[in-house]
């Protein structure tokens, strides 16, 4: 896995905080590298993710969409299957080890798509612990089946009303709450960003994926794949599925950012892939950013709240700029058309998220040849997107249940008011 | 001019550049200057105003709509600064809009503008470090917070790269809620003193005449921020002023 030099990733990444949160992030540092190297704490985590999660994940080929496509031999690695649906829960069952170690009681977090604060309840009623969850109103509004199991498994889930109400507001959010709480409170930051040790430490537990899809790629095809594709949000999937390929350099390695509705500024969520995105220094780190020349951080937009990020993880802007890591987009049409191809072809239901890894994915696999290997990272289920979805692939069937289950539901609550 | 080490308690205020438009903001200042503040913030707004209470970060997004930036903020001081000789003017601003900015090119027009010190709360002391000369050279001091949670270590280590005076953020959390001023609070000050002969700038939760009267004594400057823009924002620029005249009256005296 790849090393910070003292936080800095070339020159992206530092931890560019108020002066309160200092004290955590270096008792977390401290704590995270007096354990990463000891195989102990891994084998603790691999057991964990094996029993709590349903590790390890398979490593599925797409036979009837490869040759249909007619290129490379695609593969599916299936963080869907994890328990929660997505690749999060890894990050989260590491933080969790941490959090007992440190002896905290409560934990907050930021989430977009809200698989993040998912996986964060999911611990917190594991272990006991108190959670509050931050996610735009605007999230909310597009992922609210995550809303309602997270608050179902006990979390206190706050709504951020703050700016365009998505992710960048919920971490402004959390990093407030932390702000008051840190002494008594841990911050499970979901993805590959923020302060160090934060990219650092999350790319370490994410890595289990690529540490998995090595052996099962050498046991399956007989060989190392030629490329890895994973989309892009925060990048904690995709630095999950790179992490253990770094140096294998006839490996390439692509990240599929969310393209939107087009380049225009407010329309999109590229930073690595057009020169959309300009260094900047916020949110606790350097990276690039996308941002107007005053600064201030942009405006995003994607079909998937989870990709609908302003910045980018240090280490991918690092590789990005170094050559390792080819940096690709795919739009909201173009991500639509893969989410059906696969459920049509193949059978799995994608999270719109990793649906973008599936566009870049297919697009490059079509321009290979048929004895080369290309694994896309499922890094979710799509089961939480069956409203964007509904609206993607508009149905009057549909629209009438939602009005019969509409009435249902507020007949139930005039009863239950009525007793 | 800063105070000296021990001056009775002093009220620092604030301005969002931009909020509620550029116009307002340079009578804002003047009201503030003729009540008496000798210290005055001039905030450049930010999107992700982290180390804010929601006071300040909607301030900060009505000024962002008003053409608030990093140039209308030197634009500004440039006139207020000439205007009211009396009053030092400090730049108040998250780190990236600077950084985008150029820092170099914008700590010699903030010091050509007649901008006394910088107040950058996501910019740590290990980054300033390096900038300590040129500032120097500039007359343009840094003025660090420190924290409760602070090690004795750092709290030396920030106290040597501070200028001007150190910002004793009061409490944890962010800025906009109450702070309690009891023992605690006084041995917390007393640990900062061993450390540094500056003044001491105390903020976060200073809202009410007790507030300050708690300070008188203890601290040389008060920053009275988020309720002064709750006042600007409710009761407009003029009312404001009054308000930050009549709880300037009750500061006792040594």
């Amino acid at each position: 896995m790849i090393r910070s030099d003292n936080g800095y990733f070339g020159e992206f990444g530092g931890r560019f905080v108020p002066e309160i949160l200092l004290p955590a992030l270096t008792e977390l540092e401290d704590l995270f590298f007096g354990l990463r190297d000891d195989p102990d704490f891994w084998e603790e985590y691999v057991t964990l993710c094996q029993e709590f999660s349903g590790r390890p994940t398979p490593l599925t080929p797409l036979r009837r969409l490869s040759k249909q496509l007619g290129g490379a031999q695609i593969w599916l690695k299936r963080e869907d299957l994890n328990h929660s649906g997505a690749h999060k829960i890894n990050n989260v069952l590491g933080q969790g080890l941490l959090v007992q170690r440190m002896g905290k009681q409560r934990v907050i977090a930021e989430t977009g798509a809200g698989q993040h604060g998912l996986a964060t309840a999911i611990m917190a009623a594991r272990l006991g612990l108190e959670a509050t969850i931050y996610m735009g109103a605007e999230d909310i509004e597009r992922q609210y089946s995550n809303v309602f199991w997270m608050r179902q498994l006990g979390s206190n889930v706050v709504g951020v009303t703050t700016g365009a109400q998505t992710l960048k507001e919920a971490l402004d959010e959390a990093l407030r709450d932390w702000a008051a709480s840190v002494e008594t409170t841990h911050y499970v930051l979901g993805t590959a960003c923020g302060p160090a040790p934060f990219p650092e430490l999350v790319s370490y537990f994410q890595s289990i994926i690529s540490d998995e899809i090595k052996e099962q790629s050498q046991r399956q095809m007989g060989r190392l794949p030629d490329e890895i594709v994973a989309c892009v949000g925060g990048g904690s999937n995709a630095m999950g599925a790179f992490g253990a390929f770094l140096e294998d350099h006839e490996v390439a390695l692509v990240g599929v950012e969310a393209g939107g509705l087009s380049l225009e500024d407010g329309k999109h969520s590229v930073r690595l892939s057009h020169n959309t995105g300009e260094t900047g220094i916020a949110q606790g780190y350097k990276t690039l950013f996308l941002q107007n020349d005053d600064g201030q951080l942009g405006d995003t937009h994607s079909i998937a709240a989870g990709l609908d990020y302003v910045g980018v993880s240090p280490i991918l802007a690092y590789l990005s700029q170094q050559g390792r890591v080819i940096p690709e987009s795919a739009t909201d049409d173009e991500v639509t058309e893969a989410f059906s191809l696969l459920m049509k072809t193949e059978g799995i239901i994608p999270a719109l998220e990793s649906a973008h890894g599936l566009a870049g994915g297919f697009k490059r696999a079509r321009e290979m040849r048929p004895d080369q290997n290309v694994v896309i990272n499922l890094s979710g289920r799509g089961d939480k997107d069956i409203f964007n979805i509904a609206r993607a692939f508009p149905q009057r069937e549909w629209t009438e249940f939602l009005q019969r289950e509409a009435a249902r539901s507020t007949e139930l609550l005039a009863q239950k008011r009525g007793h | 001019m800063f105070p000296a080490q021990y001056d009775d308690l002093q009220i620092m205020s604030h301005a969002v550049v931009g909020f509620p438009s550029l116009e307002e903001n340079e009578k804002a200042i003047a009201g503030l200057a003729a009540a008496g503040v000798k210290l005055i913030e001039l905030q450049v707004p930010f999107s992700d105003p982290v180390a804010d209470g929601h006071t300040l970060v909607n301030a900060c997004y009505e000024a962002l709509k008003h053409g608030g930036s990093v140039q209308a903020t030197l634009d500004l001081a440039q006139r207020v600064c000439a205007r009211h000789p009396e009053v030092t003017f400090i730049l108040m601003s998250y780190l990236n809009p600077l950084y985008r900015y150029g820092l170099e090119d914008l700590f010699e027009q903030a010091a050509a503008a007649g901008i006394r010190g910088m107040i950058v709360p996501d910019w740590p002391v290990e980054e300033i470090e390096p900038w300590l000369p040129k500032l120097d050279a500039l007359g343009l001091a840094p003025i660090l917070m420190v924290t409760p949670n602070t090690s004795p270590e750092r709290v030396a280590k920030i106290t040597r790269a501070s200028r001007g005076m150190v910002y004793v953020v009061s409490r944890m959390g962010v800025t906009g809620h109450e702070t309690q001023w009891g023992e605690k609070f006084q041995n917390y000050i007393a640990e900062i003193r061993k450390h540094t002969d500056l003044p001491l700038a105390v903020g976060f939760g200073v809202r009410t005449a007790d507030d300050l009267e708690a300070l008188a004594g203890k601290a040389e400057v008060a920053a009275f921020c988020s309720q002064y823009i709750e006042w600007q924002r409710d009761d407009g620029s003029e009312v404001a002023a009054q308000k930050m005249h009549s709880i300037i009256e009750t500061i006792p005296q040594a």
